[in-house]
């Protein structure tokens, strides 16, 4: 039976939306199954988060509801599935379209038309309809998505969030019986997350089934049910307020428990906050002599160990300067309008700001991948493009965001000995900072395994090996967490933090809050090509102001401390607070 | 800066049917590909230049004008080291300077040029859903002519990949620029590799995006866009069947060749 998207009558509201029975995958050639025998039924306008670690079996999940598994990735399937009561044994994946809308992480790769609005006929026109037809269902699809008035314009001129809702506009325009989407939000800014996380939310609103795999806990309190996926199987399928307070049961699977969850389950509270408001009143209902007020001087805050400011980290000279640099690409607006920053040794600096706001192109002027059009760049007091290759490497070292874009030598000893073995080292150097990096990144055993069959944390940390083994006094990273589970994460920026304790200055290129606020001592805020805030990372927290013209969210304890008048940028630092107030 | 060649504009020849563009695509090939002799190959240089006038895809061609200039100069030498005709005028060793072998090499590198302008005016004229229908008009089978426009679609993104490739193994320290012209090319497997990963790792991603958005369900897919044949479109067609037949003979009666004196 072919589903056809555009006579599907809708199923009787009894009829489930899915209906996963047993349902278990092999990988051909894995040694272990990446699904046991997973079972599960979503309800008719449903919402179901899908949580878990990286490798956990999400994906495989919602592949095996268009059969992308077992049809696309081959391998052994078992089970059966049901979209809207109807069995999907035997049929294409393509022929499912109509009844599963699919959106992916990679925005880039599931836009294939330059137009907008062609976008959304596309998979109309593979399933053959009208021109009449497309035409009435593209103007809702779009409006659904708030793209309304942008049928004309070429989508790789969208922003990411705008790209993924199209793609959401995309499938929708099909009336698909349940949209899943693989972590939509994975390759966003701030700003871009909000976007798609919002129209998520209206989509339930109306009644939609949806299924949503994501890492961002915060943002799946409004789901009606979730799912744990720990190796393959559902380890706990609960309501967000259930699920959400067994704090130890997600830092298990690697999932990130919700912050506010953590302050409440550490004063005693064995309750789920769905909001900031909600963990106000419960912890007000606690103590109710805490303090009110919206936000607070940096100072009042309790001490952090990170944000001492250190004296002769202050007094000594700039490792990097960078005075009036401007630069535009060729034919393009001005990316860095007359920037001027300086990074001293053993700092460790956020750059955040929306995609296109001159993050990355402030990074390659530091290292020499371009050019200043005016203003210069200098390396320990020497102008930068008087440097040699090598001075300039081992001074600054840069970490690019996909680890994939160097990684290509066969074995993980050689990818980290190739950038010294350019400098000309010889073999016992370059052995001897083989063995020092790949130990500082927790890859000492792996030495001999070829770098393409490493996860993509262990790819990311070999590519942060491969920089280090070049001796940086500063290095900088380009969103190293993307794409990383919260375990992943928190490892990556533990090793962060560690090479900074070591003496390294760190520049991390950043659109995560809560790692801003838990690792970085100081912000630099940027807005088309321009610096719009420098300085201590608490008291841009503390910038309610600025923060809301940044579209950079506060970590959601930051904002709940803001309510007893105090700036906190972890739980534990909240804790403490409220601890020492109860 | 775009990495698309693609110019928004209602021109004629962006309002041309795209089976009419493919097929003008293939007569320009055609036409090139008979004559060697820099003077026969001049008026189709001209004619594209009134095309790029008429199209606004001005900006495309000063982009590329690098190429254009690179590509000229570089077969012209190339050939003047293989094609050793006609006396030498001076003696340059490896080069063949001749009359002939400069009139066949320039020949050779105007003919290149000729294919690459005609590319980027058919891409700076044509969208990818237009390259597709254009294609399966003319009866290649939609898979396959869908596969041909996304290629061109995708190519610009592998080329930014590699650029940003080359740019993480300098930042090591590797130089590209040493040795001989056999070890300059060895030297690139640093790029080639991560490249090369990173296209079946955006191919597979597209084509499960593909399939899962209905790709290839039913063998001829109806149209969003509508693309009645005009009065401009029969035009045209007699005027590529006059410039190929054109062509065809000046490579018939000889007047396309080099002649060696």
């Amino acid at each position: 039976m072919i589903i056809k998207p555009h006579t599907i009558a809708p199923a009787a509201p009894t009829v489930p939306a899915v209906s996963a029975e047993a349902i278990g995958f092999t990988y051909h050639g894995a040694e272990r199954r990446a699904l046991g025998a997973v079972s599960f039924v979503q309800a008719r306008g449903e919402t179901i988060g899908i949580i878990g670690a990286s490798g956990a079996g999400k994906s495989t999940i919602v592949k095996c509801l268009n059969r992308i598994v077992p049809e696309f990735e081959g391998g052994e399937f078992r089970g059966s599935v049901c979209i809207g009561g109807r069995r999907l044994d035997g049929l294409r994946v393509s022929d499912i379209a109509g009844a599963v809308g699919m959106v992916f992480q990679d925005f880039e790769a599931q836009l294939f038309s330059t137009n907008v609005a062609h976008e959304v006929a596309f998979a109309m026109e593979q399933a053959g309809m009208s021109r009449d037809e497309m035409n009435a269902r593209i103007g809702p699809a779009l409006e659904a998505v708030g793209l309304a008035g942008f049928e004309h314009r070429d989508p790789t001129t969208l922003s990411g969030g705008e790209k993924q809702r199209l793609a959401i506009a995309a499938v929708l325009a099909l009336g698909p019986d349940v949209i899943v989407m693989d972590e939509p939000t994975t390759d966003l800014d701030p700003e871009g997350k909000a976007e798609v996380f919002a129209l998520i939310r209206e989509l339930r609103a109306r009644g939609l089934s949806l299924l949503v795999i994501e890492h961002e806990t915060d943002e799946l309190r409004a789901c009606d049910r979730l799912m744990l996926i720990r190796e393959g199987e559902i380890i706990a399928d609960a309501p967000p307020a259930d699920l959400l307070t067994r704090l130890e049961l997600l830092e298990q699977c690697g999932v990130h428990p919700p912050d506010l969850n953590r302050v409440l389950a550490a004063l005693g509270i064995a309750q789920h906050a769905s909001d900031v408001d909600h963990a106000e009143t419960l912890l007000r209902n606690l103590m109710p002599a805490l303090p009110h007020g919206s936000s607070a001087p940096a100072t009042s805050a309790a001490p952090h160990p990170l944000i001492a400011p250190d004296a002769a980290e202050q007094a000594e000279r700039p490792l990097i300067e960078i005075e009036h640099l401007s630069f535009s690409y060729p034919g393009g607006p001005r990316v860095l309008d007359s920037v001027r920053l300086a990074i001293r040794p053993g700092e460790f600096l956020a750059i955040i700001g929306q995609n296109g706001s001159g993050k990355t192109t402030l990074a390659k002027q530091i290292v020499g991948l371009l050019k200043p059009e005016s203003g210069r760049v200098l390396i320990g007091g020497r102008d930068r493009t008087t440097l040699r290759p090598a001075e300039t490497a081992q001074q600054v070292g840069y970490v690019f965001q996909n680890p994939d874009h160097q990684i290509f030598a066969a074995t993980v000893e050689d990818e980290v000995a190739f950038g010294p073995r350019n400098f000309g080292l010889s073999a016992e150097e370059v052995e001897r900072r083989c063995a020092e990096v790949l130990s500082a990144v927790g890859l000492e055993g792996e030495r001999d395994r070829d770098p393409f069959l490493l996860g993509k944390g262990e790819r990311q940390r070999l590519a942060v090996a491969s920089v280090l083994a070049l001796r940086p006094r500063l290095l900088i990273l380009d969103e190293p967490t993307t794409g990383l589970d919260y375990r992943e994460q928190r490892r990556m920026m533990k090793l962060v933090s560690e090479l900074n304790d070591a003496g390294i200055a760190i520049v991390i290129i950043a659109h995560t809050p809560w790692l801003v606020a838990a690792y970085a001592r100081r912000v630099v805020l940027m807005r088309r090509g321009r610096l719009l805030f420098d300085g201590a990372v608490r008291d841009f927290f503390a910038d309610e102001e600025l923060l809301r013209g940044s579209s950079f969210r506060a970590p959601e304890v930051t904002a709940l401390g803001r309510r007893f008048g105090v700036i906190a940028l972890t739980a534990a630092e909240l804790v403490a607070w409220l601890q020492e107030h109860r | 800066m775009p990495i698309y060649l693609y110019i928004e504009r209602t021109g004629v020849l962006h309002r041309l049917h795209p089976a009419v563009k493919v097929m003008a695509l293939f007569v320009m090939f055609w036409s090139v590909y008979w004559v060697d002799q820099p003077l026969a190959l001049l008026p189709l240089g001209l004619l594209m230049l009134a095309a790029a006038q008429s199209a606004g895809a001005w900006p495309n061609f000063y982009r590329l004008r690098w190429l254009f200039i690179m590509v000229i100069i570089f077969t012209t030498l190339a050939w003047m080291i293989f094609y050793r005709r006609g006396p030498a005028l001076v003696d340059l060793k490896i080069i063949h300077l001749s009359r002939a072998s400069l009139l066949f090499g320039f020949g050779r590198g105007l003919k290149l040029a000729e294919l690459l302008a005609t590319s980027v005016l058919f891409l700076s004229t044509t969208k990818i859903e237009e390259f597709t229908l254009g294609l399966s008009t003319l009866g290649v089978p939609y898979r396959a002519g869908f596969a041909i426009s996304l290629a061109f679609r995708l190519a610009p993104l592998f080329m930014d990949s590699a650029v940003t490739v080359y740019q993480a193994q300098s930042l090591r320290g590797y130089d590209f620029n040493r040795g001989g012209p056999l070890e300059r090319i060895r030297r690139y497997v640093p790029v080639i590799i991560p490249v090369f990963m990173g296209a079946l790792r955006k191919a597979n991603a597209t084509a499960m995006a593909l399939e899962a958005r209905g790709f290839g369900r039913i063998s001829r897919p109806t149209s969003f866009i509508e693309y009645p044949i005009a009065a401009r479109d029969v035009g045209a067609v007699i005027v590529l069947f006059a410039i190929g037949a054109i062509y065809f003979m000046i490579y018939y009666t000889g007047y396309g060749t080099i002649a060696v004196r």
